[in-house]
């Protein structure tokens, strides 16, 4: 193969490895920022996952797939804005309970609609949409523009995101409520519904992100199918610094150590794939210790707003 | 008094709430509710043996939970304990397979040791950078799970593999490495009797010693501690030891008193089962003793009743999940101030 | 008619009253006062008037019309604004967004920045309340702070105005200002309500005033035709005996702490330094207006932050570069002015937090272990002397009265009969039985020997307890002067940054 070549379909696979990590980083940033903390984006991706691959397998449209996958990624983030809004729960072990209610739950349902299996069922996988006249621009247009629908639409998500948090009333709304709610409640802010508004993004990009590893880059469904990816999308936000491109820029990063695993395992150098496969958390860790010293939490994340206690 | 009783009302309506679910899952399924019941109770109780695979399953658990629980008092947030058990049985594989001459009064303290200094080591790192850096534990210490993980694999195909066998597994270790079986012909082996010591030595140490007063001040607020002049950090970082070191303890107890070997997935995800052991244990050793049993149990049950009703497995995740949703909802102030308005 | 009817107001946490049938009537183009000391309920009936808290019982009637406000945004519709004693600012948000934030104008859902700056501008203009809309509020100073506060009130078009303590954080020139510009709001139309302890105030700038006690309003007056000692005497429900502070002689003691341009790190990236001398047994005040890097001095005392230069010597020792235990161990004591988040653990018992202390200066550590029996007596004697009021010894501090956390953290503090005492606003919040009692404990602790650095934003404390007063202003000391027929004016001027005769010295 020509060097070129292999550089353009690296850059085109880091691109499809960083969307899920992007989308549900970009939800998760959301609701951070709101002062909401959810470590359970892998129960919202995997349910996105499971209910997208479900209707897509069952009535064979992506578009109604697609939304399942929204909506079951609704279903875990508006449980968690719940418990942790109504009921001041402690976010962190809510979230831990939601991953393990949704690795359950999913392959629960899984197994009751396929039983145990030999050969996995399978759908066909949303295919590439090459945008014309951009794509037959030489590099760029291989490894932009013809790509699938999630890759222009994440892309677009990024600047949408980008708008709302600097150039918006609400983006200013949804710093204040997650620095200081006190201070946006007596300004006339309604600091719980916020909350759920952000928890509803948080959900709809999270299912987004589960959606795509089933619809657009495996076809099946398989227990546990993220595999962790719901914790490196929360990386990606403390990377990031809950800036859109910049977590645009983190999950890229880190799509890139994926596709680079993946290509060296195939390689066949006779070193344990393992040592590979370790390469992108490796990369992870040492990637957060970068952060020392520049990274900045919102004041009120985690902690639950109550007006009676001051 | 009344205080007492609701308490009482509130958790029998979480376990009904709880097995409302689980029944629900199981005519979901379509399984018959009275077969799917039955079996799941004669899988724990049908016989001493299954009784007692209950009490092996519950050993990893009761370690790693103690493991989990003592960092959650200064706040340190471990979900590392499936690494740092990996860790552990790594350092036992490891050291009996370098010193396997060494006779079982040696052996097996020096197991001991290595298995709770790699454990240790392994949630020091996350420990340290909470405490200097304030970086997140809750994601370095999930980060090195997958990296601990993969270190098995790469050590059971490399350094550690048994030339013998074409799989990926060490050797067999030398029998001085090996826990006493305390009831032939079940598998309970001395590693219970060891969780069970620990659950005392972590009680003296939460409860009684000094450390773990100051353990428990930093969890509840560490700036107080601080400008009180006690080592904020010490506290954390010396918590994140002793937590890691006891997960590191239940790899230990797994390959000496079961596996004999290292394998890759010793491990079905007791490091994660064990943050619930903790949770439903209230962080309290003596809670942890009941809670690890509880869910040994649950899972044993559950695996009869998939094979003899057909519900799969993946109950037990449901159940784990949906019980600390319900107890979280119980113990917020808010629904307690709903009980009392009514 | 009046423009504000609150009547029968009643409202409690936890089972304790904070208001009981408490009425108030404000006037259109007044300002009214509402004092009362602390835990009085001042904050609490305005909070409910403002929508923060929803009332357990009575009626507000504005303009006439019988209201219920759910929150904040249904106050701020009616045209009602507060600024709170801790303002409810956003740090990390430009003044303009915190002035408009949550407001929708014609631009919505953009923010059309250049617009809002120019109407705060204008605002700030005419209302004399200078500030920068574009700056960063963590930059501000509390001054400006408050200014943007009240200037969100009036970019709302606020024409009932509640300020809680706003001469807190002021000078008493900086007051005369503020109060002027109420006037000039008052002839607009505007009602303001002001919640104050400060009698003097009251007297000078109000024009009603009603007068809250144990959360039940006791009457409303006018200003006109009624002195001091009336309403003291409305306000506490008894005659105020002030605390005796005996003079001592102390000028030939060497000092127990000295500070020799001692630089610390204030918030905002600014430096200040000092230079001081505690001396046994007399209390030094430092008095300041909040803000002026009094809270980073001390907690730059305590080694919880890095000092920037010169020296802190403790008798004869060294110890700028000490850790918080090694300077505790020397025998510094400190009372924060954040008890709950300084000092106490609010989810442990009494005996619990008598243990927050260095290992070694604890009797009831030994070795590595809890002599709980040890904790208990010491507890038990403690509770007694201190007569602290609680459900025992286990009883999480949280449940407690401020008051008695407070005696609490005095009597830890006080263990092992510490050299110097660093004291921060040691009566913050507390009632007038509580503050007389940590008035008479500090002034014991002084005739036992102790040096203590008082350091308050209240003038009256300082000028009740100190031998002698320094005042801070930006980080460094203007001045030091004995506390004998001290020229108030002089101090005021000196809290603004401003040096007059006698400053050479």
């Amino acid at each position: 193969m020509e060097p070129i070549v292999v550089v353009t379909t690296f850059f085109a696979a880091s691109i499809r490895m960083a969307i899920p990590l992007a989308l549900a980083g970009l939800g998760e940033s959301i609701s951070e920022k709101s002062g909401l903390l959810n470590i359970g984006v892998e129960a919202i991706m995997l349910c996105g996952a499971f209910f997208s691959f479900m209707v897509v397998f069952s009535t064979g449209s992506f578009f109604l797939g697609i939304l399942a996958g929204m909506l079951g990624g609704l279903s875990m983030s508006m449980l968690h804005a719940l418990l942790s809004i109504r009921f001041k729960a402690n976010q962190t072990i809510v979230g831990l309970a939601q991953n393990f209610l949704a690795l359950g739950l999913t392959s629960f349902l899984f197994l009751m609609s396929f039983g145990q299996t030999t050969t996995l069922p399978s759908t066909k996988v949303l295919g590439d949409l090459p945008i014309p006249l951009l794509s037959s621009i030489p590099f760029i247009g291989q490894v932009l523009f013809s790509q699938n629908l999630f890759v222009y639409l994440t892309l677009g998500c990024m600047v949408l995101a980008h708008i709302c948090f600097y150039k918006t009333d609400f983006g200013v709304a949804l710093h204040a409520v997650g620095e200081h709610p006190i201070a946006a409640d007596t300004a006339g802010l309604q600091v719980h519904t916020i909350r759920y508004i952000a928890a509803l993004f948080n959900g709809i990009l999270g299912g987004l992100g589960g959606a795509y590893l089933t619809t657009v880059k495996l076809g099946f469904f398989q227990e546990n199918i993220t595999a962790g990816k719901g914790y490196i999308a929360l990386v990606a936000v403390i990377l990031g610094k809950r800036t859109p491109f910049g977590i645009l820029g983190a999950a890229l990063v880190i799509g890139g150590a994926e596709a680079l695993q993946i290509r060296l395992q195939t390689a066949g150098t006779g070193i344990p794939s393992q040592l590979f496969a370790m390469f992108p958390y490796l990369m992870t860790i040492a990637a957060l210790l970068l952060t020392i010293g520049s990274a900045h939490d919102p004041a009120a994340l985690g902690i639950p707003y109550d007006r009676d206690k001051r | 008094m009344k205080r007492r009783d609701d308490e009482w009302v509130s958790l029998l309506i979480v376990i009904g709430a709880t097995l409302l679910v689980a029944f629900g899952l199981i005519a979901l399924v379509g399984s018959n509710l009275m077969v799917a019941v039955s079996s799941f109770l004669r899988g724990i109780f049908g016989s001493s043996y299954a009784m007692s695979e209950v009490l092996v399953r519950a050993t990893p658990l009761m370690l790693a939970a103690l493991g989990v629980s003592i960092g959650f008092k200064t706040g340190f947030t471990n979900l590392g304990a499936e690494g740092q058990l990996y860790m552990g049985a790594i350092a036992i594989t490891a050291t009996a397979l370098v010193f396997p001459g060494l006779p079982p009064i040696v052996m097996i303290p020096l197991v001991i040791l290595v298995g709770f200094a790699a454990g240790g080591a392994w949630a020091l790192v996350p420990g340290f950078l909470k405490a200097r850096f304030s970086i997140s534990e809750v994601i370095m210490t999930i980060m090195l799970n997958y990296v601990a993980i993969n270190l098995v694999g790469i050590l059971v195909r490399t350094g550690l593999k048994d030339p013998a066998y074409p799989y990926p597994m060490s050797p067999i270790l030398p029998e001085s490495a090996n826990f006493m079986q305390l009831l032939p012909p079940t598998r309970i082996h001395a590693g219970l009797v060891m969780a069970l010591l620990m659950v005392i030595a972590v009680h003296l140490l939460v409860f009684r010693s000094r450390l773990g007063f100051e353990m428990r001040a930093v969890g509840l607020n560490g700036r107080a501690c601080h400008c009180s002049g006690i080592q904020v950090n010490r506290a954390t970082i010396l918590s994140a030891i002793a937590g890691g070191g006891l997960a590191g303890l239940a790899g230990v107890s797994e390959i000496a008193g079961l596996h004999h070997r290292l394998i890759e997935g010793i491990s079905p995800g007791f490091g994660y089962v064990a943050i619930i052991v903790a949770l439903l244990g209230k962080n309290h050793p003596f809670g942890i003793v009941f809670a690890s049993i509880g869910i040994a149990a649950l899972q044993i049950g559950s695996m009869a009743m998939q094979r003899t009703a057909g519900v799969p497995t993946s109950i037990a995740s449901i159940v784990m999940g949906a019980l600390i949703l319900f107890l979280v909802i119980r113990d917020s102030r808010q629904s307690i101030a709903i009980l009392e308005g009514v | 008619m009046p423009v504000l009817e609150m009547k029968d107001i009643c409202k409690s946490f936890f089972g304790t009253y904070a208001n009981r049938d408490v009425c108030l009537e404000v006037r259109e183009g007044e300002i009214h006062a509402l004092l009362g000391e602390n835990g009085a309920g001042k904050t609490t009936l305005m909070n409910i008037l403002y929508g923060m808290y929803q009332k357990d019982a009575g009626s507000i009637t504005i303009d006439g019309h019988e209201i219920v406000f759910k929150s904040p945004k249904d106050a701020i519709a009616r045209q009602i604004g507060m600024v709170h004693q801790h303002f409810t600012l956003v740090p990390t948000l430009t003044v303009q967004q915190n002035i408009t934030l949550g407001l929708r104008d014609s631009g919505y859902p953009f923010s059309r920045e250049r617009a809002r700056c120019e109407h705060i501008d204008r605002l700030s203009d005419s209302y004399g309340l200078k500030t920068h809309s574009r700056a960063l509020v963590k930059n501000l100073s509390v001054g400006e702070m408050q200014r943007v506060e009240i200037l969100k009130l009036l970019y709302r078009k606020a024409k009932i105005l509640i300020l809680d303590e706003p001469t807190a954080v002021l000078t008493p020139q900086e007051s005369d200002h503020l109060f002027a510009m109420f006037k000039q709001l008052k002839a607009e139309g505007c009602s303001i309500i002001v919640i104050t302890h400060h009698i003097q105030e009251v007297l000078d700038h109000c024009d009603r005033v009603t007068v809250l006690r144990d959360g039940c309003s006791i009457s409303t007056v006018e200003t006109k035709g009624i002195d001091a000692k009336q309403l003291s005497t409305m306000m506490i429900g008894r005659e105020l005996v002030p605390v005796a502070r005996e003079r001592q002689n102390h000028h030939m003691d060497a000092p127990v702490l000295e500070l020799v341009d001692f630089g610390f790190k204030r918030n905002g990236g600014k430096v200040g330094s000092v230079n001081l001398s505690l001396r046994q047994s007399e209390i030094l005040g430092i008095a300041g207006v909040d803000g002026n890097g009094q809270k980073e001095l001390l907690e730059t005392l305590m080694g919880l932050r890095d000092h920037e230069k010169g020296k802190m010597v403790c008798c004869q020792q060294d110890i700028s570069n000490a850790s918080t235990a090694e300077r505790r161990l020397v025998g510094i004591g400190y009372i924060s002015d954040d008890r709950h988040r300084d000092s106490l653990v609010l989810d442990m018992g009494i005996a619990e937090n008598l243990m927050l202390r260095p290992a070694r200066s604890t009797a009831a550590t030994q070795g590595h272990m809890v002599n709980k029996q040890c904790m208990l007596e010491q507890a038990t004697r403690i509770v007694k002397e201190f007569s602290i009021k609680s459900h025992g010894l286990q009883e999480p501090m949280r449940f407690l009265s401020g008051g008695n956390q407070q005696k609490l953290v005095l009597a830890r503090e006080f263990i092992g009969s510490p050299k110097i005492i660093i004291a921060f606003q040691p009566t913050r919040g507390l009632d007038i039985g509580a503050t007389e009692f940590v008035h008479n404990q500090l002034l014991a602790m002084r005739s036992a020997g102790c040096a203590t650095l008082l350091v308050s934003t209240n003038l009256e404390e300082i000028l009740l307890l100190s031998d002698r007063i320094a005042v801070i202003h930006e980080g460094s000391i203007m001045d030091t002067i004995e506390n004998k027929a001290v020229d108030i004016t002089r101090i005021g001027l000196l809290m603004a940054g401003v040096r007059t005769e006698g400053a050479a010295r």
